[in-house]
């Protein structure tokens, strides 16, 4: 089969130079054309990996997760492959290998980091198998697209299950990297019966209890109980116990604590086993320390010097629309997608955290790709800027949904007369840069965050750190 | 003071359903009607007789499940609260369970509490996406928007339907009927929610609830601009496409 293999690949980087040229931001195209030239493409290229595969899912944090892996990895002297970033479906993890591949298919990697969407992740995990499955968290995403989260869970569940039959497997297995602090998430050690490490916050990193009606797990995923919480970091995550059977949040074998907020990013101390040492985050938000702390763990089972793995980690700037950071007419300006109710409260609450006057931009698109059901942001806590409001200059709304998302702002007690409506991108962006505050704040949701990138790079600056931006592919 | 009561927050609130009871309580503080908001979940006490807007949202099938015995021993008090003419609210999920049975892919039936004359069945394709519906309130004309997902499809009996469907499936995809409405009880498919940007349903909802207690004539007008172009840009949205 090896002249087929060359030709699907062959294919592949033909349509990814004729997409380039076209200026289409299709990543995941080569890896659909390759497929359908020859299916098992992926499988071939998939088990080239010299070391092994990583595979990082979950509902937030998938990019920066495996980005930030990546930048341990190969600051530790290994070869990687990566698929960019959001082409997490079955397509656009084939599209990485393929770009990765000599035409003769060979793949020349020590490892392969993949981030997968959960709903694709049965697919993938059929045909390239992992030797490490990293578990982020689960929330309520994208429910049009999906159905319920239980279903969801559910799909990564049975995969992960059906592993144990497998093959292919028996020899090294597959070692699994799950959240303590998510309940939705530990449970998978038990009910999938592979080898776990958790990592987690200590009770002293922050305690937060508001966004309750976004918090997803409510009940033992085991015998339906309520669960009793000592305290929350966020939505469902935090200290838990079941008070009808055995299941509590597992001892963390990596655990970070003292965590300490910076302007460039969060310091924190991170304890494994053997040791401890200090870790720079260089991107602020509360969520990122699971996401740098869910690659260090990682990073741990791959026998990377916990030094080393913290000194790459310090080079690490987010990809587009994650805290990127922009500056226009020397202030501070910055990006960040938002997707689902979790993440926008986290979003919210790290703009309240940065003092001073803002001006604050939300775009909201209703596009497949977003989520064709807008009504998650209903479930966001933005009840939280009625008593806020006055650190604001200003509200501006914009994206296809721009007269709903200013609706919401309205019900949760802005005034009106902070409230913006601007469909048109290029104008309500420059009406936030040109606002009264000293800090200006964008959210997106998926679809908007390119458009709205590219008319930041043409009025603003960007950022220093994202000079040493590592490219998603390569 | 108006009582509204989120029956079941915990569980039943699964696409942004407490917008509903958010749009409700401001649209009455922006008035100055005073408003209180009682939270009530699995085994908590509750007297319908002192509720004046009652909410049911929609769960997933794990949710709806867990609470079936609790809402089933308050069938006989919620009964006779809608009798009495309570203002009620019931989306998705909570319209299925006040119909007679849901029949499963299965072909199980599992009863409703059977207050309202209606029953689902499950169907083949999820419904899914914008909707506008056109319904008569107090015998003006309204367009409403909103979002619709289930793969149940409700067929009604002895009860009129909320509306008709101008875009989207609505309660089965065949008859171009949406909702449900008996007495005081609205039952619906569209979540999105339904009331934020739909402020002639919210205030015909809370002139019902105020009638009740006996306080007649006219709400006090709203700036409702806002709320009047969103809905206006989806009904653009849906009718340009549907021709």
């Amino acid at each position: 089969m090896g002249l087929r293999l060359s030709i699907a690949i062959m294919a592949g980087k033909v349509t990814a130079i004729v997409s380039r040229i076209m200026g289409w931001k299709g990543s995941s195209l080569p890896g659909l054309v390759a497929r359908k030239i020859y299916p098992r493409v992926l499988e071939e290229l998939g088990k080239q990996p010299r070391l092994g595969v990583v595979i990082v899912t979950g509902t937030n944090g998938k990019t920066t997760t495996n980005n930030m892996l990546a930048c341990m990895v190969s600051g530790s002297g290994y070869k990687i492959l990566l698929n960019s970033e959001g082409a997490n479906l079955i397509t656009g993890v084939t599209a990485g290998f393929i770009k990765a591949a000599s035409i003769k298919g060979k793949t020349n990697c020590d490892y392969a980091l993949l981030e997968v969407d959960e709903a694709s992740f049965p697919r993938v995990v059929n045909e390239v198998m992992p030797k490490v499955v990293i578990v982020t968290n689960f929330f309520r995403d994208q429910l049009d697209r999906y159905g319920e989260l239980d279903t969801t869970i559910s799909f990564v569940q049975k995969s992960l299950n059906g592993l144990m039959g497998n093959k292919k497997v028996t020899d090294q297995g597959v070692q699994l990297v799950l959240n303590a602090d998510d309940p939705l998430v530990a449970q998978f050690q038990r009910k999938t019966g592979w080898p776990a490490v958790y990592y987690g916050l200590s009770g002293s990193g922050r305690v937060f209890s508001a966004g309750s009606y976004s918090r997803e797990a409510k009940f033992c995923p085991f015998c339906g109980e309520a669960l009793i919480y000592a305290y929350y970091h966020y939505s469902q995550l935090g200290l838990y116990n079941c008070p009808g059977c055995s299941y509590r949040r597992p001892d963390p074998d990596v655990e970070v604590s003292h965590l300490q907020s910076l302007p460039d990013g969060t310091d924190c101390l991170v304890r494994y086993s053997g040791g401890s040492t200090m870790l720079h985050i260089p991107t602020g938000g509360f969520y990122n320390v699971y996401n740098a702390l869910a690659a260090f763990t990682a990073g741990q089972l791959l026998k990377l010097d916990p030094a080393q793995a913290a000194a790459a980690l310090r080079q690490f700037s987010p990809a587009i629309g994650r805290m990127e950071r922009f500056s226009y007419r020397g202030k501070p300006v910055m990006l960040n997608l938002v997707k689902n109710p979790t993440g926008f409260n986290e979003s919210l609450s790290a703009v309240l955290s940065v003092p001073g006057q803002k001006d604050l931009f939300i775009a909201i698109n209703d596009n497949d790709a977003d989520g064709r059901d807008i009504s998650w942001l209903w479930d966001v806590d933005f009840e939280i800027l009625e008593d806020n409001h006055q650190s604001f200059g200003s509200f501006i709304c914009s994206g296809q949904r721009a007269e709903e998302m200013a609706v919401r702002l309205k019900y949760a007690g802005v005034p009106g007369e902070k409230i913006f409506v601007a469909g048109d991108l290029g104008q309500a962006i420059s009406r936030v840069l040109e606002g009264q505050g000293s800090f200006v704040y964008l959210l997106s949701t998926y679809t908007a965050l390119w458009p709205v990138q590219k008319i930041l790079l043409n009025q603003a600056e960007k950022g220093e750190l994202d000079a040493h931006r590592m490219s998603s592919v390569s | 003071m108006l009582t509204v009561c989120h029956l079941y927050p915990d569980l039943l609130n699964l696409y942004g359903d407490r917008g509903n009871v958010m749009a409700f309580v401001r649209r009455c503080r922006w008035r100055n009607i005073p408003v209180q908001v009682k939270e009530v979940n699995i085994g908590e006490t509750l007297d319908f007789a002192e509720v004046d807007f009652l909410f049911l949202g929609g769960g997933s099938d794990r949710e709806q499940t867990l609470l079936n015995k609790d809402l089933t021993s308050r069938t006989a008090g919620l009964r006779e609260a809608i009798e009495d003419g309570l203002v009620l609210l019931a989306i998705c999920g909570g319209y299925q369970m006040l119909g007679r049975y849901y029949r499963t892919h299965e072909g199980e039936e599992i009863p409703g509490l059977g207050i309202l004359d209606l029953y689902t069945e499950a169907g083949a394709r999820r419904l899914i996406g914008n909707v506008a519906v056109e319904m008569l309130l107090d015998n003006i004309t309204v367009k409403v928007t909103g979002f619709e997902n289930h793969s149940g499809q409700t067929f009604l009996g002895d009860v009129s339907p909320l509306g008709k469907v101008l875009a989207g499936f609505g309660n089965n995809g065949r008859d171009k009927q949406e909702g449900a409405r008996y007495k005081n009880v609205f039952c619906s498919y569209l979540h999105g929610p339904l009331l934020p940007k739909n402020t002639v349903l919210a205030d015909y909802l809370i002139t019902l609830a105020m009638r009740r207690r006996g306080i007649s004539g006219d709400l006090q007008p709203l700036e409702d601009a806002l709320e009047e172009r969103a809905n206006a840009v989806m009904l653009e949205r849906l009718l340009k496409n549907t021709g």
